[in-house]
């Protein structure tokens, strides 16, 4: 054997092994009665829009694709998914306190309109959820929107 | 001619009427709930010490300008105003303000006890609402 066959299969070896580190991936929730979707500040167009752009990490309801129970890919998605809902998870927002969701909000407007999320990681393997101007604009009018009915609602 | 003289008065009576009921719906002014309240003048005097420093219009750092802008902030919405709130109070429990690199240097810039409450009595807000 050649060195680099031995470097293939070295490889290999080290592949079939980190499948057995242990890594837990956040739960899927199907059902959420507390989630934003039915709370009635988002609906028809934009509902579609945040649950393909946002609801992968800042959900209950992840889609996880086929290489998220692969290693090492399923560690980056398990911690992505994990931060994710830990800073927002839309599926418990009902039970956010008004000055809270308005923070949220504030945040969604400035991270959609910097681009820093969706994350650039994330849409190289979702290109559906890649944002036009145009779609990036309509979530940052919805989310300044939204931020006044949730204050009118208090 | 009795019933002739009637119908004017019956006009009135159903202008008076009209204007009666439509009398709530015009002194309702929805605007108004959205503008938000002043700053309390002992909070201000906090913010003016500690705060406007770095987080003003025509401060150097550019991060700390766009987080917070002390001199836009009353002009904002009540909803912005309360967003803005909302993470004061975040960063002022998790002891990110004033940061620490800051206070290495300014160790005076540190927020007494007093400041402190007063700050974070402020930006939880909803003790104000009731006012």
């Amino acid at each position: 054997m050649k060195v680099w066959q031995y470097g293939l299969l070295g490889l290999g070896i080290i592949f079939l092994v980190i499948q057995f580190v242990p890594n837990q991936l956040p739960e899927v929730i199907e059902n959420n009665p507390k989630d934003l979707m039915g709370s009635g500040l988002v609906e028809g167009e934009m509902a579609t829009l945040l649950k393909t752009a946002c609801y992968d990490c800042h959900s209950n309801e992840t889609k996880y694709p086929w290489y998220s129970f692969v290693a090492p890919a399923s560690w980056l998605v398990a911690k992505d998914t994990r931060e994710g809902r830990e800073e927002v998870n839309f599926s418990y927002w009902t039970d956010i306190d008004m000055m809270d969701k308005l923070a949220i909000l504030d945040d969604v407007y400035s991270e959609v309109e910097e681009k820093h999320m969706p994350l650039p990681i994330y849409l190289s393997m979702h290109s559906e959820a890649k944002l036009t101007p145009e779609d990036r604009q309509k979530i940052m009018e919805w989310a300044e929107a939204a931020m006044d009915i949730v204050v009118e609602e208090e | 001619m009795k019933k002739l003289s009637l119908l004017p008065i019956a006009a009135l009576v159903g202008v008076l009427f009209f204007q009666a009921i439509q009398k709530p719906e015009v002194e309702t002014h929805p605007e108004i709930d959205m503008e938000a309240p002043k700053i309390p003048a002992k909070v201000k005097a906090v913010i003016d010490q500690k705060c406007y420093g770095c987080h003003n219009a025509e401060a150097k750092g550019e991060k700390a300008k766009k987080k917070l802008d002390w001199d836009q902030f009353e002009a904002e919405k009540k909803a912005k105003q309360l967003a803005a709130m909302s993470k004061i109070n975040e960063a002022l429990v998790e002891g990110e303000m004033p940061p620490k690199k800051f206070l290495e240097n300014k160790p005076e810039g540190k927020l007494t006890e007093e400041e402190m409450a007063i700050l974070l009595d402020w930006s939880a807000g909803k003790k104000k609402s009731g006012e």
